[in-house]
C-alpha cells in the first residue's frame, strides 16, 4: 500500500531583504511574517504531519534586532511546481516593500539546510563618529588589527560568559571614509556551528580600544544595540551570505554547485 | 492646527534600540489603509500597548469604515509602554500615530477607545504625551476634537471633563457622521463651541460640557446630568445600533502585525448581542438586540479574510458564538473548507451544556487544550439570582462530555460578592470544582489522569451601569478577602487550583463604574501621581488612587460600597441602552426573589424595551435551540 501522505515535493529558495524600519523586527517576527506572506501569496506550501500541522519552511541564521539585510533566505517546501517568475511575483505582491523577495529558484529537496550551507556572511557598518572624537579610518583599522591579533573578545550575554573568537570568524575587514564624512566598515566573516561574529561586539571592543579604556570597566554586554562613546550612531547591514565551494570560492545560496536546470523533485514522505 | 502633520519617525528611531519590543512602534504592517493626502484625518487610539490594542475588533471596524470614505483618513495610535513613554518625554518627542508617524495633536479628531474602566489613566497618558490639554475646557481652537467610545462608555461621567464628545453604542456609522460633520464645520470656520453644540444633533453623541451635574434629594451624592439651561442637548442620549449589522462587511480587519500577539488571528464577528440576560452583565444589555450573520456570509468571509491576511487561525467571535442558530452548519462547512491548510478555527467561549462541548469538539481537532466554563455562581439559588440559566445537571453533562472527548484541563469562572451571596454560596463553588475533579477521575482512563487539571478563577462582582444590578453595592474589600480565604479552605481536593482577582483593582473598578463626574479629579490626581497601565497588575498601585481621592475629598470605599436606592436618579441615567428603568427594576426585584427570566431569542420578548425604543429587532439566521 502506498502511503497516502507520500507526495511530490518541490523546494523553493527565496532571497529577500530586511530594510528600513523593519530592521527592528526580531527573528521570530520575521519568520512569522514570511509565513503569512507565503499564505497570502497562495503558494501550495507543504504542511508537516502530526499533532499541530504547520508550514514546512527553513530559514538562515537569525539577524539581530536592528540589523538590516540585503540578502536573507528562506526555503519553502511545496506540493506543486509553480514557475519561478510566477512564484516571485506572487511573493512580492504579498510582501511589504521592506521585506521584499528579490529572487527565487528551485533547489534539490535533499540539499543541506540553509543554516548548514551558508558559511560566509558579509556586513557593512555605517559609522558616525561622536562629536569631540577625531577618529580617522586608520585608527579603527589599527584597533581591529590589534583585536584580531589578540584573537578573541570576552563578553556577556544574559548571565553567560562568552567569547567571540575572531581568529576563526573574522576573515577580513576594510575601513573607508565616506564622502559624507562618515566611515564605513566592511566585514567578511565565517559562520559555523562553532560560532559567528556579532558585529556589535567587535564595535564595542573597538570603541574601548579607541578610548584607551582601563580594564576595570567590566565586560562587554551583548544587548542588541550598544551604547558606544566614540561612535555616535552605527547601522549594520548584512550585505551577502555565501555557500563555500570545495575549492573555497563563494557561491550564492541561490546558485549552489549543482543549480538544477529543471526543478528536482522526489517522491517521499516528508521527513520530520 | 498648531502642530504640523509630518513624518517624525526620525525622532523616535534613535529611541528604538533602547526599548523593549521596538516592533510596537514601527508600523509598516501589511494591510494599513490610511491615506496621508486626505483632507480630514482621524487618529484612533487604543489605551494600552500595541500588542494588546491591535487585535481590537471595534477599532478595526471603525478604521475600515473611515478609510472607506473619500477624503477621510484614519490612522491608529497606542500608548507607548513605560520605557518608551519615558524615553519620548526625555527626548521631547510627542505621541505619534502609527501609519504616518505624525504627531497625534496634528489630527482633526482623536478617538480614545474605552475597553474597560481601568483604561482611564492611560487615556490621560495618551493625551498628555500627545501634548493635548487634558481638560476639554482648556482645549483651544487648534486642538483636535477628542472623542471617546467603546464598551465602557455607559457611565462616562468619571471621564466627562477630559472628553469633548462620547459616541455611545455601535460606532461604524456614527463615527463617519461625526467626522463628516466636524469636517464641514471646520471648513465653514465654526468655533470649537459651535462644533460641540452641532455634534449633539447627531444621535448617540454625548457632549458632557453641555450638561450640568445636579445633586439634590432625588439623586445620589454623585448627582445626575441635565442639559444646561438654554442649550438644546438632549436629556437622554440613546446608544446607536447598527440595525443592518448582517449587511455590514464581515471582514473589516486588514492590518496584520509583525509582532506576535496573544490573539494573533483573523476574527470574524458572526453575531452581535446576547439575550441570555445575565443580570450582572453589561455587554448583555449594551449590545442588544441580537443580530446574526448567515452561514453563507460567514463561510465566504473566512475564506476571503484568510486570503487577505495570511493568518493561520480564525476566531468566530461574539458574546456567545455557540448560540448562533446555525452554529453546527457553520463549523462543519468551515472544517471541510479548511482541512489540509493547517488553519485552526476557534470559538472564544464555551456554552455550558453538551451542545457546547459538541461544538468545541468540532473545532478542537486532535489538539485539545483547556476548556473554560463560566458557571459564575456556585449554588443553584445564586445562579437563579443572576439569571445564569444553567443547572447542576447541565454542568455535569458538559464536563463529563468534555473529559470523555479528550480534554484534560478545565477552568471554571466564578464571581464573588454577588448580591445576596452567603458563605454557603462560596462553599458551593468549592463543591462544584471538587465535583468536576471527581467526574474527571471517573471519565479519564487511569493512565492519563496525571494530565487532569481543574482550576477555579474567581473575580469580584462589579456593579455596572445599565444592568439590573446597577443599584447594588460592591462587597467591602476586606469581606471579599475573607470570602477568598473561605473559598481556598473549602476546596477539598488539593489538585484543584484556585485563582482570585485582586480586591484592590476590583474596588477601583467599582468606583469608576458607580461614581459620577465627582470622580474625575481622582482620575486626574491618580495619573499625576504616576498611575498608568492600571490594567497591568504589576503597574497598579492603589496607594496612588487613595492619595488622589483623599485630596479630592472622596472616600473610595464609600463610593464602591454604598447601595443606591431603587428610585434615586443615578449619575449615568442620561445615557441609555434603550432598556427601560422599569425593566431593570423589575429584573432587580426578580433577582432578589430568585426568579429567572428567559432568553428573548428562544422564547418571546421579555420587555426590556430596547427594540421598540430604538426601532430595531432581533435578527436570526435560523431557529435557535
Ligand atoms: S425588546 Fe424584547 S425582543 Fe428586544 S431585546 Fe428586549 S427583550 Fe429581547
Amino acid at each position: 500500500m502506498s502511503d497516502p501522505r507520500a507526495q511530490t515535493l518541490f523546494r523553493l529558495r527565496c532571497a529577500f531583504v530586511k530594510h528600513g524600519r523593519l530592521a527592528y523586527l526580531g527573528h521570530l517576527e520575521v519568520l512569522h511574517t514570511i509565513e503569512r506572506i507565503v499564505r497570502r501569496a497562495g503558494l501550495p506550501f507543504a504542511v508537516t504531519q502530526g499533532f499541530s500541522p504547520h508550514m514546512r519552511a527553513g530559514f538562515a541564521s537569525a539577524l539581530p534586532v536592528g540589523t538590516s539585510s540585503d540578502a536573507e533566505y528562506f526555503d519553502l517546501f511545496m506540493t506543486e511546481f509553480v514557475p519561478v517568475p510566477d512564484a516571485l511575483e506572487r511573493l512580492r505582491a504579498a510582501a511589504p516593500i521592506d521585506l521584499a523577495p528579490t529572487a527565487v529558484c528551485y533547489i534539490d529537496v535533499h540539499a543541506p539546510a540553509l543554516t548548514a550551507a551558508i558559511t560566509r556572511v558579509m556586513y557593512r557598518i555605517a559609522i558616525d563618529v561622536a562629536d569631540g572624537y577625531d577618529i580617522a579610518s586608520e585608527r579603527i583599522d589599527a584597533a581591529i588589527a590589534q583585536l584580531k591579533e589578540q584573537g578573541s573578545i570576552p563578553y556577556e550575554r544574559g548571565r553567560k560568559h562568552k567569547v567571540l573568537d575572531l581568529a576563526s570568524t573574522l576573515v577580513s575587514w576594510k575601513v573607508s571614509a565616506l564622502s559624507d564624512g562618515g566611515l564605513e566598515l566592511t566585514l567578511d566573516t565565517h559562520i559555523s556551528n562553532d560560532g559567528s561574529l556579532r558585529p556589535e561586539i567587535l564595535l564595542s571592543a573597538t570603541d574601548r580600544l579607541l578610548l584607551g579604556c582601563a580594564e576595570d570597566e567590566g565586560p562587554i554586554v551583548s544587548t542588541g544595540i550598544q551604547n558606544l562613546r566614540t561612535i555616535r550612531r552605527y547601522a549594520i547591514c548584512r550585505t551577502a551570505q555565501y555557500v563555500e565551494d570545495a575549492d573555497g570560492s563563494l557561491l550564492s545560496p541561490l546558485r549552489t554547485d549543482e543549480t538544477p536546470s529543471a526543478p528536482k523533485s522526489v517522491s517521499s514522505v516528508p521527513s520530520l | 492646527m498648531n502642530v504640523a502633520y509630518e513624518d517624525r519617525f526620525a525622532d523616535i528611531e534613535p529611541l528604538l534600540p533602547r526599548v523593549e519590543k521596538p516592533s510596537r512602534y514601527i508600523d509598516h504592517e501589511w494591510g494599513t489603509l490610511a491615506k496621508p493626502e486626505a483632507d480630514y484625518r482621524a487618529c484612533l487610539i487604543y489605551p494600552d500597548v500595541y500588542e494588546v490594542g491591535l487585535p481590537n475588533q471595534g477599532i478595526a471596524i471603525l478604521y475600515a469604515a473611515l478609510n472607506a470614505q473619500d477624503g477621510i483618513s484614519c490612522e491608529r495610535g497606542y500608548v507607548p509602554w513605560v520605557d518608551m513613554a519615558d524615553a519620548m518625554r526625555e527626548a521631547g518627542v510627542p505621541l505619534l500615530s502609527l501609519e504616518g508617524a505624525a504627531p497625534v495633536a496634528s489630527f482633526d479628531l482623536v478617538g480614545l477607545h474605552l475597553p474597560h474602566e481601568m483604561a482611564c489613566t492611560n487615556c490621560l497618558e495618551a493625551l498628555d504625551l500627545a501634548g493635548i490639554p487634558l481638560l476639554s475646557a482648556e482645549r483651544g481652537e487648534d486642538d483636535p476634537l477628542v472623542v471617546s467610545g467603546g464598551p465602557s462608555v455607559y457611565n462616562p461621567e468619571p471621564l466627562a471633563p477630559f472628553i469633548d464628545a462620547f459616541l455611545i453604542g455601535e460606532g461604524e456609522e456614527h463615527i463617519v457622521e461625526v467626522c463628516r460633520a466636524h469636517q464641514r464645520l471646520r471648513d465653514a470656520g465654526a468655533t470649537r463651541s459651535q462644533i460641540l453644540r452641532e455634534l449633539t444633533t447627531i444621535p448617540g453623541t454625548y457632549v458632557p460640557s453641555l450638561y450640568d451635574v445636579v445633586v439634590d434629594e432625588t439623586s445620589t451624592e454623585h448627582g445626575y446630568a441635565i442639559p444646561k439651561p438654554g442649550g438644546d442637548a438632549s436629556p437622554m442620549v440613546y446608544k446607536r445600533v447598527a440595525a443592518n449589522f448582517a449587511h455590514t462587511d464581515p471582514v473589516p480587519q486588514s492590518v496584520v502585525p509583525y509582532a506576535q500577539l496573544v490573539h494573533d488571528r483573523l476574527s470574524i464577528e458572526v453575531l452581535r448581542g446576547c439575550a441570555r440576560g445575565c443580570r450582572f452583565c453589561q455587554a448583555g444589555m449594551t449590545y442588544r438586540p441580537v443580530r446574526e450573520r448567515t452561514p453563507d456570509q460567514i463561510v465566504a468571509a473566512v475564506a476571503r479574510g484568510l486570503e487577505k491576511t495570511g493568518y493561520d487561525e480564525v476566531s468566530l467571535t461574539s458574546l456567545s458564538t455557540t448560540d448562533h442558530s446555525c452554529c453546527p452548519e457553520i463549523l462543519a462547512r468551515l472544517n471541510r473548507a479548511l482541512s489540509e491548510t493547517g488553519t485552526r478555527v476557534s470559538i472564544p467561549s464555551q456554552r455550558l451544556d453538551s451542545f457546547g462541548i459538541e461544538m468545541a469538539a468540532q473545532v478542537a481537532g486532535e489538539k485539545k487544550g483547556g476548556l473554560t466554563f463560566a458557571p459564575e455562581a456556585g449554588s443553584q439559588r445564586l445562579r437563579d439570582v443572576i439569571n445564569k440559566n444553567v443547572t447542576e445537571d447541565d454542568l455535569e453533562r458538559a464536563t463529563r462530555a468534555a473529559f470523555a472527548a479528550g480534554w484534560r484541563r478545565c477552568k471554571l469562572y466564578f464571581m464573588m460578592g454577588l448580591p445576596s451571596e452567603t458563605d454557603e454560596d462560596i462553599v458551593a463553588i468549592a463543591q462544584l470544582a471538587d465535583r468536576t475533579y471527581e467526574i474527571a477521575r471517573e471519565v479519564v482512563p487511569p493512565a492519563q489522569r496525571g494530565g487532569v487539571s481543574v482550576s477555579i478563577s474567581c473575580s469580584v462582582f462589579i456593579p455596572k451601569a445599565a444592568t439590573p444590578f446597577q443599584w447594588c453595592a460592591q462587597t467591602p474589600d476586606d469581606e471579599v478577602k475573607r470570602r477568598q480565604q473561605l473559598l481556598l479552605h473549602s476546596v477539598k481536593n488539593r489538585s484543584v487550583r484556585v485563582h482570585y482577582h485582586d480586591a484592590d483593582t476590583s474596588l477601583l473598578e467599582a468606583v469608576l463604574s458607580r461614581g459620577g463626574r465627582d470622580i474625575a479629579p481622582v482620575v486626574l490626581g491618580a495619573w499625576k501621581r504616576g498611575a498608568r497601565f492600571d490594567a497591568w497588575t504589576e503597574q497598579f498601585d492603589l496607594a496612588r488612587w487613595e492619595d488622589a481621592a483623599r485630596d479630592a475629598g472622596i472616600d473610595l470605599r464609600a463610593v464602591a460600597q454604598t447601595p443606591y436606592s431603587l428610585d434615586a436618579r443615578l449619575p449615568w441615567e442620561h445615557i441609555s441602552t434603550g432598556a427601560s428603568r422599569g425593566f431593570l427594576q423589575r429584573e432587580y426585584r426578580r433577582a432578589l426573589a430568585g426568579e429567572t427570566t428567559p432568553d428573548c431569542t428562544r422564547t418571546s420578548c421579555t420587555g426590556c424595551g430596547i427594540c421598540p425604543t430604538l426601532h430595531v429587532e432581533n435578527v436570526l439566521a435560523g431557529e435557535r435551540s
